[in-house]
């Protein structure tokens, strides 16, 4: 019997190094890449960095205009993910009728989802600079093509916080004469709209962070002038920061190693939002 | 149909799939009566209940045969609308269900989306009048913003009960109204039955055999999908015709 909880408490111990362990190399990785980047970025963040643009001289260039780039594409893409992705979810989970199509409908958003970002890249490429013959480079077809992209990842979040929405509260609308469609947007929306703003928010920050399908619809130039429209030439974060690497020979490394410090502390900053509205949401409930 | 009679059921039966709920069952709810339904679990009863004001449309693969009828109008015509059905026929739930907002606007949400209120000023004394008829209005007059979830269960049950009548139903359905209190909260859930006895038809499921000899004018007993007696209250608990009736008031099984 002695024995036998000696070997339990000894299990237990395992287990509880193995964890630690666990913990300690993600945690690990993520503070040598953050305090690598400061070390050799810090120094390069200042007024001039935060709000410059692209040059030839490393000396001069900054990642303002990079920024404002990425601030319009993200914006775009929440702008047209977030209803479309919400009103498909509230219509799924709460009006579609159970079918074959429904199902069918449900297994290709999920696929949508895991389909790699390059893969939108081609189609933005097709389908918005090919067949709509939008102009390359642009805010406009960074958001479009982001914001398919984004979509289904909104659609899946969405309709797992729609589906938390206990059933009670829908038989309790119901039951007062509330139709259908009064029940979801009086009722499952107000409830859902926590969850359904996390997903968003952890979309958004892929978007932010992505580069492959933006490289594919040209934005990979060297532009050194901030964006003025959603049709004018612009670069993003992640884009820079790519182009940048690959001349760390001419004095842009402690540059990108900056834009990697700025573009992290975004990413951070989105998903502790995302983070303190699902708390938020959950005490409330 | 009597003159009495607000609701009728005839040979309804209902499925879940392919599996029975309930088996031909026909009775009468009368226009100033309780009814309690009573019977072991899965017995038919809440089926009986959710097919009145056709709450188990939304339930996939519920299918529903024979005639229901409010006032004569059948109930599962093409013709009839549902969401105008549900505000005839109100439902009270077995777990108080308010919604997660304040104690005024789970009142006032059936009067808004129906329109019932003209401004301001009616709807406050609408919402007063169904919280007073709910015997809620003392204890919650001064804190009608809080949230409704701050209420005891008990006090979440009657402002369910004010939800329903705010919007004037002519009939409620109750299910299992007590099955989530205390003896006190169910102690003032039978004496509002009492009270809404004559204004409203009630019809209320129960698993408890005392509340429904203490509510009820009339009882039908269910088993196994099957209506097994139906009559007066005093009459089914004293002088069962059935065996199994006999069986279950007495506790040989349920």
């Amino acid at each position: 019997m002695r024995r036998h909880a000696r070997r339990r408490r000894a299990a237990e111990h395992r287990f509880r190094l193995l964890g630690r362990a666990a913990v300690a190399v993600s945690i690990g990785c993520l503070l040598f890449l953050l305090g690598s980047m400061l070390v050799a970025g810090i120094g390069g963040i200042d007024g001039h960095f935060l709000r410059g643009t692209d040059a030839t001289e490393a000396t001069r260039a900054g990642i303002g205009a990079a920024l404002r780039g990425s601030l319009m594409v993200l914006g775009l893409t929440l702008a047209l993910a977030l209803p479309v992705g919400v009103l498909a979810a509230l219509y799924l989970e709460e009006l579609a009728p159970r079918s074959a199509w429904a199902t069918l409908i449900e297994g290709s958003i999920n696929n949508l989802a895991a389909v790699p970002s390059i893969i939108f890249g081609l189609l933005g490429l097709l389908l918005f600079l090919g067949t709509m013959g939008l102009p390359r480079s642009a805010p406009l077809v960074g958001g479009l093509t982001l914001a398919l992209m984004t979509m289904p990842v909104i659609v899946i979040a969405g309709r797992s916080a729609i589906r938390a929405v206990p059933g009670s509260i829908r038989e309790a609308a119901l039951a007062v004469g509330a139709s259908r469609v009064q029940v979801t947007f009086h009722h499952v929306l107000p409830r859902a709209w926590p969850g359904i703003l996390t997903g968003a928010i952890i979309g958004g920050s892929r978007a932010l962070g992505e580069t492959a399908p933006l490289l594919l619809i040209g934005m990979r130039a060297f532009i050194p002038a901030a964006p003025t429209g959603m049709t004018e030439p612009a670069t993003v974060l992640p884009v820079q920061i790519f182009l940048w690497s690959d001349q760390i020979d001419r004095g842009f490394a402690e540059k990108t190693s900056a834009a990697i410090v700025v573009l992290l502390v975004l990413l951070f900053a989105m998903n502790g939002v995302a983070a303190w509205l699902r708390h938020r949401g959950e005490v409330r409930r | 149909m009597t003159a009495g009679t607000k609701m009728t059921v005839r040979d309804v039966s209902v499925w879940y799939g392919a599996k029975p709920a309930l088996s031909n069952v026909s009775l009468d709810i009368e226009r100033e009566e309780v009814i309690a339904l009573i019977g072991p679990s899965g017995c038919g009863k809440s089926t009986l209940l959710r097919t009145l004001n056709r709450l188990n449309d939304s339930v996939a693969g519920a299918r529903v045969q024979g005639l229901v009828t409010l006032d004569g109008e059948d109930v599962y015509a093409p013709a009839t609308d549902p969401v105008a059905l549900r505000a005839r026929v109100g439902m009270v739930f077995q777990a108080p269900n308010p919604f997660p907002k304040t104690i005024r606007e789970n009142v006032a949400y059936g009067l808004r989306i129906h329109g019932l209120a003209r401004g301001r000023a009616d709807l406050d004394a609408q919402v007063e009048r169904a919280l007073t008829r709910a015997g809620l209005w003392a204890e919650v007059r001064d804190r009608l913003g809080d949230p409704a979830l701050s209420l005891s269960g008990g006090q979440q049950q009657r402002l369910c009960i004010a939800r329903a009548l705010a919007v004037e139903p002519e009939v409620i359905l109750m299910d299992e109204p007590c099955s989530a209190l205390d003896p006190i909260g169910t102690a003032r859930i039978e004496e509002l039955i009492g009270d809404l006895r004559g204004r409203y038809a009630i019809c209320i499921v129960t698993h408890n055999m005392q509340q429904a000899a203490r509510v009820s004018q009339r009882t039908a007993f269910f088993d196994a999908g099957r209506l097994i007696e139906y009559g007066a209250t005093s009459e089914l608990f004293t002088n069962p015709r059935e065996t199994r009736t006999r069986d279950y008031i007495t506790g040989r099984y349920g």
